[in-house]
């Protein structure tokens, strides 16, 4: 049928000779079902029960086991699997590197697990950095960078800004963001702000200076949705006093940034976050003014301004898509 | 019979085939443009992130207008609660679905596809208050009929993943209600019937959707067929015929026959792994290796054999070690199979899921230090999916 496909199309003279050949040489080759989507998923699967199984079985026969033993146990997963990383990794460079066997991300991947837990036992048990939490969580976040960057894995770098958050003393998964967070401590939200501010910059940074510039949309993933939230956050949290005014400034800085670094790198998803985050934005701030004005159709004024401004988001966002995609 | 315009979905799919090979580099950028000049596709179908975008924007517009209607109509008495008014506000659904296909040209454009959903919402619940209003747990039968007819025209007419699926659960659902209501003793011989039933809905999936008039529900088709194949193996499974024995006649103790539901349960995931390979099937293999998992959960729910450590340890060890060894023997493709990736470049692989997925699940791990009640393991196995990753 797809023989038939371009035989038409050549005949009516929209396909070259040279196209025409190119894709019949294509379909004498046989067709070769790729497995590959099922290997990876597997692969992932493999690791992680294993790491699960290896965790449970220790966890549950510390006591016949002994610290020690298991200490090495994971110290020689961790070595054998880093070892194996520096022997077989590609030279490393600025730009993308690629991995170099569809294996060693996972080895990788394990590897930098093994080292948490490593890290996560010695303190847990024999409490190597005393109470000094933050030192706890400083060493293994500088390891999961300096791990990140020096074999390009993108899974260690998320892993890498988790614990970053978590030195910080927040956890920045975005399902545990809007699950686990109460959002009325001042202090929180300052270091949110803060987290996220850091995290766009250091997206901003990876494409400025040319360092790992593909590592910018994990930068910039998390870094968005962190700062809006804590943006938001903090406009709720002082939504009487006049400060709340700043927060919303904010807000708007921050969508002016996004929109005009979307537009520069064609992102559709940033875009769209933008968007999304400044309609909430948006709407509290219509809401405040209809709820001050205090008459006794509110609900309808409100159910007509979602409805209108649903239906010019709607325009807008399919307009700002065909610029995008003209730009 | 569809409410797309049928040319053009003939075009896209030609487009479509096309720039396959433009990104092949067996076809110039200049000769496709001359091809989706004489082809045209006038859909308006924008890219995923704008498609979610949509599809929120015009739920609130749903949620809201329909809202501010029921508001209006609330001083009505007994108007709002009864069926009818879900029916009314569904109908409001349909009409601006088709209004949104057929002046606008909206195709998978976030916009149909939520309006499509708050139809079939609005109907589904429609039925379902209709029908518990008079007697209490004996309506599953007539509702599940009445949602298979719903959704059977919904994909018949709008050829959507999400209205076949329901389609077909809806119409498994209506078999089995009807042959346990009907035949006496239904319930022991139901699932014979619904092996028979779900083996002929992906037999009749499966001849047609190698048929030429139907290749507009490509995706309807595949859907059923998952679907089909799912149902084939659970009716066939013991945790659930022993399950539904117990809820629904009281009975409890070991089923009869239960050896043959014993090898069905263990050995059809192999069956389909085996005649998805055979045939190069992947429908047939994926839905077989997910359920090995359902075939292990099973297992493990009626005999104990190992400690979950143990066990998942050497599930763990096993699969890797499964892995490496198609890997090593798929290093030059044999027998038509290859382990590099396809040549489509997809748009999931932009936006680097893996690692976002494999934030979501390790990511617990390394709270260790902070965390009070730590546990050693590599952060949850219970998820293997992609958890709204991105």
């Amino acid at each position: 049928m797809n023989n038939n496909l371009y035989s038409n199309l050549h005949a009516e003279g929209l396909v070259s000779d040279e196209s025409l050949a190119k894709t019949r040489l294509k379909e004498e080759k046989p067709l070769l079902f790729s497995v590959h989507w099922e290997i990876k998923t597997l692969l992932y699967v493999g690791v992680l029960l294993l790491t699960g199984g290896l965790g449970l079985l220790i966890y549950e026969n510390i006591d016949t086991i002994g610290h020690e033993f298991v200490l090495m146990l994971i110290a020689a997963i961790c070595l054998g699997c880093f070892y194996y990383c520096f022997k077989n990794k590609l030279p490393f460079s600025k730009n993308r590197v690629l991995s170099p066997n569809s294996f060693f991300d996972y080895i990788l991947l394990l590897a930098s697990t093994s080292l948490l837990i490593f890290v996560g036992y010695l303190q847990f048990e024999y409490k190597v950095f005393g109470t000094n939490y933050g030192m706890a969580t400083l060493i293994p976040m500088l390891a999961l960078f300096f791990i990140a960057y020096y074999f390009d894995h993108l899974g260690i770098l998320s892993m890498a800004i988790a614990n970053l958050a978590l030195w910080m003393g927040v956890s920045v998964t975005p399902k545990q963001l809007l699950l686990n967070s109460d959002f009325n401590s001042e202090t929180i939200i300052y270091t949110y702000l803060l987290l996220g501010i850091l995290l766009i910059a250091g997206g901003y940074a990876a494409q400025r200076f040319n360092y790992k510039k593909h590592f910018k949309f994990s930068y910039l993933h998390y870094g968005i949705h962190v700062a809006y939230i804590a943006l938001l956050a903090g406009y709720f949290h002082y939504y009487d006093s006049a400060i709340a005014a700043a927060w919303m400034l904010g807000i708007l800085t921050l969508s002016f940034l996004m929109y005009h670094d979307a537009f520069k790198n064609k992102s559709f998803y940033f875009l769209l976050l933008v968007i999304l985050y400044s309609y909430i934005a948006l709407s509290s701030l219509v809401i405040r003014f209809l709820l001050s004005i205090n008459d006794g159709v509110m609900i309808e004024l409100i159910a007509f301004y979602f409805i209108g401004s649903g239906i010019g988001f709607i325009f807008l966002l399919i307009n700002l898509n065909k610029k995008l995609k003209a730009a | 019979m569809i409410a797309y315009n049928k040319t053009w979905l003939a075009n896209l799919r030609l487009q479509d085939e096309v720039k396959k090979d433009v990104q092949q580099g067996n076809v110039s950028d200049a000769e496709f443009n001359g091809i989706a000049q004489k082809y045209p596709v006038s859909f308006y179908t924008p890219n995923l992130f704008v498609r979610i975008g949509l599809f929120i924007l015009t739920c609130v517009i749903m949620s809201f207008g329909d809202g501010l209607l029921t508001l209006m109509a609330a001083s009505s008495r007994g108007l709002v609660e009864s069926a009818f008014w879900l029916f009314f506000l569904g109908a409001l659904a349909y009409a601006g679905l088709e209004i949104m296909i057929n002046a606008s040209h909206h195709y998978r454009s976030g916009v149909d596809d939520a309006l499509l959903f708050i139809c079939g919402c609005f109907f589904t619940t429609g039925f379902a208050v209709l029908l518990s209003n008079n007697n209490y747990g004996t309506h599953y039968l007539s509702l599940s009929g009445l949602i298979f007819l719903l959704t059977l025209w919904l994909s018949i007419r709008f050829a959507d993943m999400l209205a076949a699926t329901t389609c077909c659960v809806a119409f498994l659902a209506f078999i089995f209600f009807a042959w346990i209501k009907i035949v006496p003793a239904g319930l022991s011989t139901a699932p014979f019937i619904m092996m028979l039933v779900s083996g002929g809905v992906y037999w009749v999936a499966s001849v047609y959707s190698s048929r030429k008039e139907f290749i507009n529900y490509d995706n309807c088709l595949i859907v059923a067929k998952a679907v089909s194949l799912t149902a084939l193996y659970a009716s066939g499974n013991y945790y659930i015929i022993q399950t539904l024995s117990s809820e629904m006649m009281g009975k409890t103790g070991p089923v009869p026959f239960g050896a043959i539901f014993w090898i069905w349960t263990i050995l059809m995931p192999f069956a389909y792994i085996g005649f998805g390979i055979k045939r190069k099937d992947v429908i047939l293999l994926r839905v077989g290796l997910l359920l090995i998992t359902a075939a292990a959960l099973t297992f493990r729910t009626y005999y104990h054999v190992l400690p979950v450590d143990v066990a998942l340890t050497i599930a763990g060890t096993v699969i890797l070690t499964v892995v490496y060894a198609v890997v090593k023997y798929l290093k030059t493709p044999k027998h038509g199979f290859t382990y590099t990736e396809p040549d489509e470049v997809n748009l999931m692989d932009h936006l680097k899921v893996e690692s976002l997925i494999v934030a979501e699940t390790f990511s617990h791990a390394p709270a260790a230090p902070t965390d009070e009640g730590v546990k050693f393991g590599g952060g949850d196995f219970g998820g293997g999916g992609s958890s709204g990753g991105f």
